[in-house]
């Protein structure tokens, strides 16, 4: 297994509200899914450096672009 | 990571020493293509004799070096390597990310996406066969599926695991795994979804 | 991790695989049962549709421009242009190659033996191919070395 470090997170109450909600959602640990939001970060700034777009479609097949920087 | 598991030893018919490790490089995948490539055209020249098992025939593999690179890097891909008597016997990207449930019970929740499990040609019994070539070793492909769930339950996702699986291996994930079978993927050239969840997972563990 | 130490259970899983072909994506792949002339040339196809796409990219990073922005430029279609930098396996249509070429100022007919839509036995072409493609790099801006190494290939090209 990789060494970890230890890391403290200030959050407001409502980050925190998001956090545990989430958690509970999609049954992850608040690192675990933390971790998993840093791994979808870095995936779509990778992609998006390399020139491609990110785009949200809905239900009526309607395209809008996600701008992540 | 490295960890050592058995794998079946065709020849002697005993366990080999196998080891597992998670620092793929370049290197590793220029070696599956110069030693397991020619290996897999030739068996696909064997399988083509016979009509029944043409169906099998290998598909050019896709190799982009550019994508297999910056793929490294990500912290959502994983690679996993098997190797045995100093050589590669097995490689598996894992991408905890890309995709996530679609089972109605666990909608949404995040789970390990097998993208790729290859087993070096030698391995294969139905591709040896037709070209008269001993099978090497046995149980490669189930060690990395085997690491699959593991790292599922490292992550938190309790053993979910999601594939597409090829039209010749259905039934093989379905029946022998015991997946539940979601639904074909128009976006995945129509290919069968199948899903773990945890207690299917265990069970796989379990050998139930 | 711990994985299983039941020589039972890997008995049971290895004769479970041997009855059937359980790559996910890779060398095995049941998709296509037509590829006999795939099986044939594709070794020969591999280096020079690389250097294809290092081209591309290499020279549409020297001009600073998005995907986009060549497409616009090019006149061709921007989702053909992604596939064939994302997809090595994807070949180009006649008239984009012909686009690329006239706006890249390259010679078209080369073009088209390195993007797949010719076929020539050309060893030479092979080689400078292979040479220029491990001496560039698909993202970043350009560097000196790969400026040279794009230059050199050009010049190459239409030499002959």
């Amino acid at each position: 297994m990789n060494p970890k470090r230890t890391m403290t997170l200030n959050l407001t109450d409502q980050e925190m509200s998001v956090l545990e909600e989430l958690s509970t959602q999609k049954d992850l640990s608040k690192t675990a899914l933390l971790r998993q939001a840093l791994r979808l970060y870095q995936m779509v700034d990778s992609r998006i450096s390399r020139g491609e777009k990110l785009f949200f479609e809905d239900s009526e097949k309607q395209k809008a672009e996600l701008m992540v920087l | 990571m490295r960890e050592a598991v058995h794998i079946l030893d065709c020849q002697t018919g005993q366990l080999a020493e196998a080891e597992i490790f998670d620092e793929i490089g370049l290197e590793h995948f220029i070696e599956t293509q110069a030693t397991w490539r020619p290996l897999v055209l030739e068996a696909a020249r064997g399988l083509a004799a016979n009509p029944q098992q043409a169906m099998l025939i290998p598909r050019h593999f896709h190799w982009d070096w550019t994508r297999k690179e910056a793929e490294l890097k990500l912290l959502a891909v994983k690679f996993f390597g098997i190797s045995c008597a100093g050589q590669l016997q097995g490689i598996m990207k894992i991408d905890t990310v890309a995709r996530s449930c679609r089972l109605p019970e666990q909608q949404g929740k995040p789970l390990v996406y097998i993208d790729y499990v290859e087993t070096a040609p030698w391995n294969i019994k139905l591709l040896m066969e037709p070209i008269g070539k001993p099978q090497r070793y046995r149980g490669v492909g189930s060690r990395l599926f085997e690491a699959a769930v593991l790292q599922s339950e490292e992550e938190g996702f309790k053993g979910r695991l999601g594939l597409h699986s090829l039209p010749g291996s259905e039934s093989f994930y379905i029946k022998e795994c015991g997946m539940t079978p979601v639904g074909r993927d128009p976006h995945k050239q129509n290919l069968l979804w199948c899903e773990f969840t945890p207690e299917q997972a265990r069970r796989y563990m379990a050998g139930e | 991790m711990k994985f299983n130490a039941d020589r039972k259970w890997l008995e049971r899983r290895a004769e479970q695989e041997d009855r059937h072909l359980i790559s996910v994506g890779g060398l095995i792949s049941s998709l296509d049962p037509n590829c006999e002339a795939e099986m044939n040339t594709v070794p020969k196809i591999e280096s020079t549709k690389t250097a294809f796409v290092r081209l591309l990219q290499l020279a549409r990073r020297e001009r600073r421009l998005t995907l986009e922005r060549l497409a616009e430029k090019a006149d061709v279609d921007l989702a053909e242009l992604l596939k064939i930098e994302t997809d090595e396996a994807f070949t180009p249509s006649l008239r984009t190659v012909h686009q690329l070429a006239a706006f890249l100022d390259l010679p078209a007919k080369k073009l088209m033996v390195l993007a797949g839509l010719l076929r020539v036995k050309d060893p030479n072409l092979q080689q400078a191919s292979v040479r220029f493609a491990a001496r560039s790099e698909p993202i970043g801006s350009v560097s000196p070395e790969e400026h040279a190494a794009l230059e050199e290939y050009v010049k190459f090209l239409n030499e002959r």
